[in-house]
């Protein structure tokens, strides 16, 4: 018995969590859950205030890398194979249309919760200093996020697949003088065929899953290297509270407070440091409302995790991931759509190529990076951003109509077609 | 060491860095764009001009062209690729036009654009007659909408 505890005791050398000194320790000698802090402040932990919007992401991300890996032992990059792969999983792999829906319904879903994500983040104001490079590295997962769904969209072979790609990698040759020579660099050709099968499987499964990877460790890290999540939004102060502790500090920036040693904590000076920290630090007052990471924290993540699995899996149970005919490169469907999120994109295409498929993405893109720097109001309160709101909410609210426009009303010939009216495609 | 050349040695070994950089950026992009096409060529034959009728064009699936022959005025190849994004267009009969089905360009019988987002009207490519009495299309050439190859 004395071996089996010495082993349990080299692998977990923490105090029992019993105590507070355990509690701490299960955080910060634990290379994994190292990336939070040992106490978190409780009103962060509040569901209204980021609604988990980013762990729901990075754990639809951890279904997709799953269910990925697992989909690569059954699917070969090439044409003749591709699409007969895509029908042997649907038909005779054991839980293969399952995966191959939490696959897609994970991928429609992140999507959908990194946009959400950062509109939480522009409507709590949580990119304004000392956050505003975290802001710059979200869009970039965001662009990523795109970026794999668009590539992944290609793998099935099918019309569907076939066609949006066609469609998607065209409007991209529109961007001046480089436009046809990232597109033939994209394609690894002049038409999508197998060479640009196998370049969008090798972005789609090794480049871009690391760089997804490389940048959610930077987003991560800078989230508690800028003072933790932003404070929620009702908690903020009409004036900013006076004095930040400043060790070192000019007496007229900020004044150091004698604050009263509590009795059943140690305090130790670690090191003396002039200068403003660059980070929000938590006032003495504030250090009563934080609580142990472990358990209130890693039990909400828990619980956000297993309500995504959950939710993906059921989604997967009762709705399977399509597959349309064997991609016929000679028969354009009627119509022919980029995936969703590129509808908006193609509707404004179907207007102006260059400057809807080239200059409004580029502007849009350009813009959601300025933000941070753009926006010189320091206040995060909703009363003092009304402009900035709404601008936002024009910016999405446009882009969501679009989309809709472009998934529901666009029939054959992107011919404006309510929904509800049936359209015999082909009939000339 | 000097401060002179502490700056020049600097200076030139950030001159090579860069370069070297520069270079290396440059050949791998040379690297990811293909040396060899493994795609349909560019030039092909389709058959003895006897095999078209006259009047309605007659649509090449793998090649995506139209072939066109009048009986006055001989043969042109138009290509049936939309200039717009690269949907396949299809000719109607009923109004002699081209309808693209993606985001509703509409060309005209020479090809030349008449509504929708297309930029340019399509490509006309060139037809010949080979030695061996077939015809050749060149989708490398590009003709004008007038360019008639009378057999």
């Amino acid at each position: 018995m004395n071996l089996i505890r010495e082993i349990w005791q080299s692998i977990v050398r923490r105090d029992p969590l019993s105590t507070d000194k355990g509690k701490s320790e299960l955080v910060f000698l634990n290379v994994w859950l190292h990336i939070h802090p040992a106490k978190v402040k409780k009103e962060n932990l509040k569901f209204k205030h980021t609604y988990y919007l980013g762990f729901i992401t990075f754990f639809l991300f951890v279904i997709l890398v799953t269910t990925g890996i697992a989909l690569m032992c059954y699917y070969r990059p090439y044409p003749a194979q591709a699409y007969q792969d895509m029908k042997d999983l649907q038909f005779a792999v054991f839980l293969g249309p399952f995966l191959r829906g939490m696959h897609r319904w994970a991928a429609h879903g992140m999507v959908v919760c990194v946009f959400l994500h950062m509109c939480r983040v522009f409507y709590t104001g949580s990119y304004k200093k000392p956050r505003q490079f975290n802001w710059v590295v979200g869009v970039v997962l965001l662009l990523l996020t795109l970026g794999l769904s668009f590539t992944g969209y290609l793998l099935p072979w099918d019309q569907l697949a076939f066609w949006a790609i066609t469609v998607g990698t065209n409007i991209g040759s529109y961007a001046p003088l480089v436009g046809g020579q990232i597109r033939e660099l994209l394609l690894g050709g002049h038409t999508v065929g197998e060479a640009a099968l196998l370049r969008f499987y090798v972005l789609h499964v090794a480049v871009l899953p690391s760089m997804v990877i490389l940048f959610t460790v930077v987003h991560f890290w800078r989230i508690r290297k800028d003072g933790g999540l932003s404070r929620p939004v009702w908690k903020l102060k009409a004036k900013k509270p006076e004095g930040l502790v400043t060790i070192g500090g000019t007496p007229e920036v900020a004044q150091l407070q004698a604050v009263p040693a509590s009795t059943d904590k140690t305090y130790g000076l670690m090191e003396v440091v002039t200068g403003k920290p660059i980070f929000e630090t938590i006032t003495p007052e504030e250090e009563e409302d934080v609580a142990f990471s472990y358990p209130f924290a890693f039990f909400r993540e828990g619980v956000a995790l297993m309500a995504t699995v959950t939710g993906i899996m059921a989604i997967s149970l009762f709705f399977h991931a399509p597959l349309e005919e064997l991609a016929n490169p000679a028969k354009t469907p009627n119509p022919a759509k980029a995936p969703w999120y590129f509808l908006g994109l193609q509707e404004l295409v179907s207007h102006s190529a260059l400057l809807g498929g080239v200059v409004a993405p580029a502007v849009m893109v350009l813009a959601l990076l300025a933000i941070p720097y753009f926006d010189r109001n320091p206040s995060r309160r909703p009363k003092d951003r009304k402009l900035a709101i709404w601008l936002f909410t024009i910016f999405v609210v446009v882009n969501l109509v679009l989309i809709v426009i472009g998934t529901y009303f666009r029939g054959p010939g992107w011919a404006l077609v309510p929904p509800w009216v049936h359209v015999v495609a082909g009939a000339e | 060491m000097n401060r002179r050349a502490f700056l020049s040695w600097g200076t030139a070994g950030m001159v090579s860095l860069s370069s070297a950089v520069a270079v290396s950026m440059g050949a791998v992009a040379r690297f990811l764009m293909p040396s060899v096409f493994y795609e349909p060529p560019q030039t092909f034959k389709i058959g003895k001009p006897g095999d078209y009728a006259f009047g309605v064009p007659t649509f090449l699936v793998d090649e995506k062209i139209f072939v066109f022959h009048d009986r006055d005025r001989g043969f042109s190849v138009a290509s049936a690729v939309c200039t717009h994004l690269g949907c396949t267009v299809a000719h109607f009969q009923s109004d002699q036009k081209f309808h693209c089905p993606c985001h509703g360009s509409v060309f005209a019988a020479d090809g030349s654009v008449v509504h929708g987002p297309a930029p340019k009207p399509l490509n006309w490519f060139e037809v010949i007659l080979a030695r061996d009495g077939q015809l050749q299309v060149d989708k490398d050439k590009i003709v004008p909408a007038t360019y008639r190859l009378m057999v």
